[in-house]
């Protein structure tokens, strides 16, 4: 018994640093493409620089600006949004003891979306009276604000006494759901070709335009979300047993669910305030960790971490590639590389009997 | 001492349980019967702080339920429910682990009570195997030493068990298993409650036993006192002829055949 546990143990450590290590390749690598190509070798030295662990003048001084105002900062951000939106599914599905789940159904994504339609629809005066950045700031802010009170609108109407029912909180995310999608129609039924053209964009996701200014307003609470849904892993497996059993065995159930939601919305709506809506990375990611692995949170929540933040990372290198110089939506991209894989570890499982 | 005192429990409208009093003892048994409907796993229910009562007060070793937060309820308590689904693919003694969830204990310490509870329950050849392929008695066993895990450490405070009909869907074979083995557990300073559908069964193992009906308890006490013709007549109301084993003394009862003598008119 000791051996296989510290086998189990020893395996998810295993998985963990393989994960990280394909993280860190994958991010080298992504650096180094671009209008400018930089040698692998140059980006280490300068982000060893950056680190202030490695002493070398050996590097291009216009390779050491591009990486450090341009792409440091993008795959930083595009590694946050990954992670938080691969840990927010993960957390979202073994709370509601349901695969299907993925962030949109407690409302975040479609509150969000419903609030930035209407700023680029209706919002145009607003350009006149505000200065410009203010402006051009305020699309993220109602983004996150139209997620998070959507989310809290759910919850509320979900709960009675200090219970929440997770029947009807399902079935109100879906109900205020159908509600965003009504606005956004409307929306769109008044906009003009341009604004039609901003919006659809938003909606397919947009790791472009990521600045160090942004990501340090941004990157505490992504990081917070992310790491503070990371600790609810054991709950989450007394969970899966279900609600009553998990509280017969000393989980504080309405405390557990009420913070698992409110951080996993903190985590979505900063994430679609950054980048827009990026879909799947929510669903798929937690799968192919439940699949390729075991079903233990302990391994699926910081592995769901490193996989959506890997997952990100790879469909930004191709988004940017093969198009060049223009981008492809990555949204696009990040179901057009995952479906597939997905579909093959489903048949895979199908063949094993493991579904 | 396990004590429901004076439960009441009404929702929309309706009154389920009416003031009803019960001990749980540990090193005991106790067994609630009663008819479909007569309240048995409200009370459970109401006993696992699961619902909260609109009155009445339920006590665990002399200090109030309201009194303990869900880790240290769960360091007493521990509920066998009629069936758990388990989500996603765990294996066996990854659900056995999960009793040991409100302990605090070192992971050595978790190891060596899994390997002992799935020792007593014999699941543990299978530990390795997938929880949902399984079968109905294996997986009840399963659920069983989790709950066991979750109370085996020896206290100096007694411990409780309840099981809610934890043999409902079980063959004649596996269900002996589960009782005998909670009657076995009772050596350990834990108390044991059980609701359990067959009277039979109740008198074999039950050292106390209570009869429900209409959410109030009809009779009460030590099981071979209160196992009589007239008290599982009136809470059953269904007639019924009682036996004694010839070799044992052991008590058993046979619904009456005569379809037209079975019910017994509702009569005040």
């Amino acid at each position: 018994m000791n051996a296989a546990v510290t086998l189990r143990d020893f395996r998810t450590t295993v998985v963990l640093a393989g994960l990280g290590a394909s993280l860190l390749v994958a991010t080298i690598f992504s650096l180094t493409i671009g209008a400018v190509s930089i040698p692998a070798g140059d980006v280490v030295v300068i982000l060893l620089q950056k680190l202030g662990l490695f002493q070398s003048t050996a590097v291009d001084e216009m390779h050491t600006v591009v990486l450090s105002s341009i792409r440091i900062p993008r795959i930083v951000m595009t590694m946050l949004i990954g992670g938080a939106l691969g840990v927010s599914g993960a957390a979202l599905q073994g709370l509601f003891r349901n695969p299907l789940v993925e962030p949109s159904l407690i409302g975040v994504s479609g509150g969000s979306a419903a609030a930035v339609v209407v700023l680029i629809v209706f919002g145009g005066p607003l350009s006149i009276y505000l200065a410009a950045w203010v402006y051009d700031s305020l699309l993220p802010i109602v983004a996150f604000a139209g997620g998070l009170s959507a989310t809290f609108l759910v919850l509320r109407l979900s709960s009675e006494l200090g219970r929440t029912n997770v029947a009807v909180l399902i079935l109100t995310g879906v109900a205020l759901n159908a509600l965003a999608e009504a606005v956004i129609g409307l929306a769109i039924f008044y906009a003009d070709d341009n604004q039609l053209r901003t919006f659809t964009f938003w909606t397919l996701g947009d790791l472009g335009g990521a600045t160090w200014q942004k990501l340090g307003f941004a990157a505490p609470f992504l990081i917070g979300s992310t790491g503070a849904l990371l600790f609810f892993a054991r709950s989450l497996n007394a969970l899966a047993l279900g609600e009553a059993e998990a509280y017969h065995i000393g989980v504080d159930v309405e405390r557990t669910k009420k913070l698992i939601i409110l951080f996993a919305a903190l985590a979505v709506g900063v994430s679609v305030s950054l980048s827009g809506m990026i879909g799947f990375i929510g669903l798929v990611v937690p799968h192919v960790i439940r699949l390729s692995f075991q079903a233990d949170n302990r391994l699926v929540l910081p592995a769901s971490v490193l996989g959506g933040a890997l997952l990100l990372v790879l469909a930004d290198v191709i988004a940017r590639t093969v198009v060049s110089p223009s981008e492809l939506p990555i949204g696009v991209v990040t179901a057009l590389i995952g479906a597939p894989f997905f579909v093959a570890l489903l048949l895979n499982a199908k063949k094993r009997h493991e579904l | 001492m396990y004590e429901a005192n004076q439960i009441a429990f009404r929702t929309q409208g309706r009154t389920i349980l009416d003031g009803i009093s019960l001990q749980v003892t540990p090193g005991a048994f106790t067994a609630i019967v009663g008819p479909n409907g007569a309240g048995k796993s409200t009370l459970l229910k109401v006993m696992a702080h699961e619902h909260q009562p609109s009155q009445g007060t339920v006590s665990i070793n002399g200090q109030d339920i309201d009194s303990y937060t869900p880790r240290e309820l769960a360091h007493v308590r521990a509920v066998l429910p009629q069936s758990t689904t388990v989500q996603f693919t765990f294996t066996v003694e990854q659900v056995v682990a999960l009793g040991r969830h409100g302990r605090r204990a070192l992971p050595a310490e978790d190891r060596s009570v899994c390997e002992a509870v799935m020792t007593v329950t014999g699941t543990l050849a299978f530990r390795n195997r997938q929880y949902q392929t399984l079968s109905g008695g294996e997986k009840q066993r399963v659920q069983l030493a989790r709950v066991l895990a979750q109370v085996w450490d020896e206290t100096v405070y007694p411990r409780y068990i309840l099981l809610d009909e934890p043999t409902s869907s079980l063959d004649i074979a596996q269900q002996q298993y589960i009782f005998h083995l909670a009657r076995t557990v009772c050596r350990r300073n834990i108390g044991v409650m059980a609701i359990v559908h067959d009277l039979n069964q109740a008198v074999q193992y039950a050292d106390a036993l209570y009869f429900l009906r209409d959410g109030q308890v009809v009779a009460n006490g030590p099981a071979t006192e209160v196992f009589t013709k007239s008290n599982i007549e009136e809470t059953f109301r269904c007639r019924v002829n009682l036996y004694r084993d010839p070799v044992t003394g052991q008590p058993y009862i046979i619904p009456a055949s005569d379809p037209a003598e079975r019910f017994i008119a509702v009569g005040k």
